[in-house]
């Protein structure tokens, strides 16, 4: 965590100094060609996962795309509705362009002067900055007008079509070294003994644990790796020799608890990206769609049979009276490591793909979360006065309705009435969405303090001294020091959320069936705790305590590794700091 | 305020006009009371007017709390001027808007107090020294990097520091990086607001030495804040001495530190201390804080504290400690006046229980009680307390000052309804101004009244 979080600080802040480190680079190749061909063969080993990856990313996008480019039809047929369809074109057409216009307000900048150049005016930097956005949104208006509108539509849809097709294609057939293909785990006993269908004939425990062996060493390989290549990059290519990060790192690798935190954080994360991997049977037979899947298996006459998991899940479940425990087979064949659920899923299974969809919903909600926090705190503090006021308000207001009840009232209105946004993970989603709105307040006044007081600091009075604009110096010289902020109670609400999550789906609202979640397998194995099914409810319990606990260990550990005041030793950064 | 019997500037008769790059009328800057109802504002600076010229440092000293620094921030417009006017080369700087601004913003820079504050400790020197270069779109990267480097080399620092950041620097270096900043622009007006005084003392005789080259070297103009008067001596041309939002002398600084025409400036110096241990001036004591910007006194600014103060003719030989009396019980008048009293306030009153407001016959003990009052001041000064103590302060404030108040305290002596101000008297040949009635011919001069009542 700690190496993204410096690449990307890294970006923030020298942004033209790139031509420079290509120059760098291009001085003293080897050290960056020798780790850029490791990264190359650690990519290549898992080729087939990373398209498939990329498939995945292709499809949020394209969701929310979908999804925001209905905004604007949606507002205008609430506006046709009552007053007349001439209305409801204008507010159609008005919502787009503000649409546009929101997003073309941070990337305006980078457009070069050249573009507005074209048109001939002799305009003022302000004016030059507002032709700018102007013509950035005449072009996303025009381009969308071209998709929803004309024939181009079709062709611009077929050819999204098949680009996402081609990466669907290049993901199902190019190899990956944890694939199920090449070691299978899922295969029936011979009559005769031994096995049939599993990766060398091997048990399915043996090839599932190497699987699942080659998973994790596969990540730590991947982890340690980026490491190696921020090393390569202080020791070689960057003019600093030291800078507050290294302080940081230093601070975080002595941390244990932290580097506790971060090791089950790791783990989490490793078991959700590879939940296809790690999980003993398909999800998709063994969950979502177990009556359109056979399977074979050695039936107790000694004759190789065929059922569907339907069938098999309803003679595997845990639940007192029948247990299929942790580290056992069931009747037919299945190797379960954590045994199975109370309806006969598997629990490991169960388990990855539930990492899964807490992870997509923490990392959504806090994410959305702390963006919408940063944005209006730096807002208010660098404006304060009536900004400030209204932010209060916003938030004051959000604040005083209870956040459960909140929470829980808004996921019932959503999915009573079957809106698109409640589609996604069955409900997952729209969770997410809410947990931001209720949860931004509580960052942002936690963040309002620092934001406050680094708005104060003379060095934004410096830069507004000799005119840079207002929106630069909130990125500049206000936004590095909130992020250490945003970084922490994100980090420790994120566990909120994950346990958020979980309470909802125990209490049936959050997360609707199909779709695992860690809080229904407690929900089912809650009655059992007591009998021979223990395993049903105790393993995703301790599953959830532990990885809020790492959260939190992290959220500490990043603190304290960021704060310069929490090094007892000084003597270090000071000898370095001497010569100067 | 409204009258200058003297030329504001110092060169409109006769004398060769010097160069004037700033020249700053009647200059006002009030911040608002940040509530939503209508507050009254705090009066930072209250209508100054002078001139900065060309490649001369002008000092500006004061307590602190007197406003120097919201002056400083006013002329490089850090802060909005509520009104008056300040021209710089002919251009009235506070109406200036978008483009204009910005471009303007080349030619006025600030060094700022605290080098600790004033530099981003995320960014390495370069950047920080690069940025306003970067903001200016000046010519390529590459010869932005070349002059940071140069820059760095002309403060005394060296090229190599420009991938450092500034945690590894000490004070006096972070100020060299501040100052490097401030000169990318080749800006001609730098206001440096207090430069050295966050800085250790053998650090600070080298930064106003690298200041004084720097001047030279660019032909730079300075208006120098701080509040240390010796090294103001050191390197000021000519200083302005201010007092709660006003100017109150401006000079030529040799001829203001020797020969002082206004009691703040007497005061102001006497607190220089001396290294003859027999040295005869005695110190001037100024009695109390200063009053509130927000609420300041009718008439002179300098009034409530003031050694010199105009009496009135019949009571001029009234005891100084006396004369303390009063001026502490007007000012305590004058903050019950403010105070709103609270309803649950005016019930305890009503039925005899204690406020937070002392009774007024407590503080005029306190004030009068072990000294000797003549008969008819007393009798005064019972009436005036009576008043106040039913609330009537308007009333007593208008007996207090009927009685003992002058024209220091804004009653006209000619018996007009309202308050004046002192005026800006010209007080030597070099064009020396200073703000104070004991200027008029009507009464005596400011030295000789210290001297007596000392």
């Amino acid at each position: 965590m700690s190496t993204t979080q410096s690449d990307s600080t890294d970006g923030l802040e020298e942004p033209d100094d790139d031509k420079l480190f290509r120059d760098r680079v291009r001085e003293n190749p080897r050290p960056a060609m020798a780790w850029l061909a490791g990264l190359a063969f650690l990519l290549l080993l898992e080729i087939g996962r990373v398209f498939a990856g990329v498939g995945q990313a292709f499809g949020i996008v394209g969701f929310t795309v979908e999804l925001l480019a209905s905004v604007p039809t949606s507002v205008g047929d609430n506006v046709a509705g009552t007053l007349g369809s001439a209305a409801g074109f204008v507010a159609t057409a008005v919502t787009a362009v503000l649409m546009a216009f929101a997003v073309t307000v941070p990337v305006a900048g980078s457009v070069p002067d050249g573009a507005v150049d074209v048109l001939g005016l002799d305009l003022s930097r302000r004016g030059r900055r507002w032709a700018k956005r102007a013509e950035l949104t005449f072009v996303l208006v025009a381009a969308a007008g071209l998709v929803a509108y004309t024939p181009v539509g079709g062709a611009f849809s077929a050819l999204i079509g098949a680009i996402t097709g081609g990466v669907d294609a290049l993901a199902a057939s190019l190899p990956s070294i944890t694939s199920r293909d090449l070691i299978p785990n899922t295969g029936h006993r011979l009559p005769e003994g031994g096995w049939e269908g599993t990766f060398l004939g091997l048990s399915p425990a043996t090839a599932w644990a190497i699987r699942t062996g080659l998973v994790f060493a596969y990540a730590t390989t991947a982890l340690v790796w980026l490491w190696r290549g921020f090393d390569v990059y202080r020791t070689h290519y960057r003019l600093a020799d030291w800078t507050p990060r290294d302080d940081t790192v230093r601070r975080f690798r002595n941390n244990y608890w932290g580097l506790f935190g971060f090791a089950i954080v790791f783990l989490f994360v490793v078991m959700a990206l590879w939940a296809p991997a790690v999980s003993p049977v398909e999800a998709q037979h063994n969950i979502y769609e177990p009556n359109s899947h056979e399977f074979q298996y050695l039936s107790e006459d000694g004759e190789v049979t065929s059922t569907t998991h339907v069938f098999a899940n309803l003679q595997s479940r845990s639940d007192g009276q029948n247990t299929i425990g942790p580290m056992s087979y069931d009747d037919y064949d299945r190797w379960a490591p954590l045994g199975t659920t109370n309806r006969g899923q598997d629990m490991m299974t169960h388990l990855s793909y539930g990492a899964r969809t807490s992870l997509v919903i923490g990392l959504t909600a806090i994410g959305l979360g702390a963006l919408i926090a940063v944005v209006l705190s730096l807002l208010s503090s660098y404006y304060k006065g009536v900004t400030d006021i209204v932010t209060v308000m916003a938030s004051d207001t959000i604040q005083a309705v209870p956040a459960l009840l909140l929470i829980m009232l808004v996921s019932v209105v959503f999915q009573e009435a079957n809106h698109p946004i409640a589609q996604p993970l069955d409900g997952g989603l729209l969770l997410a969405l809410i947990f931001a709105f209720a949860y931004w307040p509580g960052m942002w006044r936690s963040i309002r303090g620092p934001s406050l007081q680094v708005s104060e600091q003379e060095w934004v009075d410096a830069a507004k001294s000799y005119g840079q604009t207002p929106l630069q110096t909130m990125r500049k010289h206000m936004a590095p020091y909130i992020a250490g902020y945003i970084l922490i109670y994100g980090s420790l609400l994120i566990g909120a959320v994950i346990i958020s999550t979980a309470a909802l789906t125990f209490l049936g609202l959050g997360i609707n069936p199909p779709t695992p979640e860690w809080g229904r397998l407690i929900d089912g194995g809650q009655s059992y705790v007591a009998t021979d099914s223990w395993h049903v409810a105790t393993i995703p319990g301790i599953a959830i305590v532990l990885v809020v606990i790492a959260f939190n260990a992290l959220g500490d550990a990043i603190r304290d590794a960021i704060d310069p005041e929490a090094d007892v030793d000084e003597s270090e950064a000071a000898a370095t700091g001497g010569g100067a | 305020m409204s009258r200058h019997t003297a030329p504001t500037t110092p060169g409109d008769e006769g004398r060769p006009a010097p160069d004037t790059m700033v020249k700053v009328r009647d200059l006002k800057t009030y911040y608002e009371g940040g509530g939503l109802l209508d507050d009254r504002p705090v009066k930072a600076v209250d209508g100054v007017s002078f001139d900065i010229r060309r490649g001369e440092t002008l000092g500006l000293v004061g307590e602190s709390g007197c406003g120097k620094t919201t002056l400083g921030r006013t002329l490089i417009r850090l802060e909005e001027a509520t009104d008056g006017e300040v021209l710089f080369d002919g251009t009235d700087i506070t109406s200036l808007r978008g483009d204009q601004l910005y471009e303007w913003r080349r030619n006025a820079q600030m060094v700022f107090q605290d080098p600790d504050s004033s530099l981003n400790d995320r960014m390495t020197i370069g950047e920080i020294v690069r940025e306003p270069l970067d903001v200016h779109d000046w010519k390529t990267p590459a010869d932005r990097r070349e002059r940071v480097k140069s820059l760095l080399d002309e403060v005394g620092l060296s090229p190599e520091h420009y991938y450092r950041y500034p945690h590894q620097f000490s004070g006096g270096q972070r100020q060299r990086i501040g100052i490097a900043r401030t000169l990318a622009l080749n800006p001609e007006f730098i206001v440096l607001d207090e430069p050295v005084s966050a800085l250790d003392v053998s650090v600070q005789a080298e930064i106003i030495n690298l200041l004084e080259d720097l001047q030279e070297e660019f032909d730079l103009t300075y208006l120098f804040i701080a509040h240390d008067l010796s090294v103001v001596r050191h390197i000021c041309d000519r200083v302005a001495v201010m007092y709660l939002g006003n100017i109150m002398e401006i000079g030529p600084t040799e001829e203001l530190f020797t020969d002082p025409a206004n009691p703040y400036t007497h005061a102001l110096l006497s607190a220089i201390p001396k290294p003859d241990p027999t040295a005869s001036r005695d110190r001037i004591t100024l009695h109390g804080t200063p009053p509130n910007p927000r609420y300041p006194p009718t008439g002179c600014p300098f009034s409530t504290r003031c050694p010199v103060r105009i009496r009135p003719d019949e009571h001029e030989n009234l005891d100084d400690e006396v004369w303390e009396g009063i001026n502490g019980l007007r000012e305590i008048i004058r903050e019950r006046m403010r105070a709103d009293r609270s309803i649950r306030e005016r019930v305890r009153e009503r039925f005899g229980l204690e406020t937070r407001f002392a009774t007024i016959d407590e503080t005029y003990d306190e004030l009068f009680g072990d000294l000797a009052v003549p008969d008819e001041v007393d009798r005064v000064l019972s009436e005036i307390t009576d008043a106040a103590g039913d609330h009537e302060e308007r009333e007593a404030l208008d007996r207090l000052n009927a009685e003992f108040g002058s024209v220091c305290d804004g009653v006209d002596p000619d018996g007009g309804d309202e308050p004046v101000e002192p005026e800006y008297y010209e007080v030597s040949d070099s064009g020396r101004l200073s703000y104070c009635h004991r200027h008029d011919e009507r009464y005596r001069e400011t030295a000789t009244v210290i001297d007596d009542r000392s």
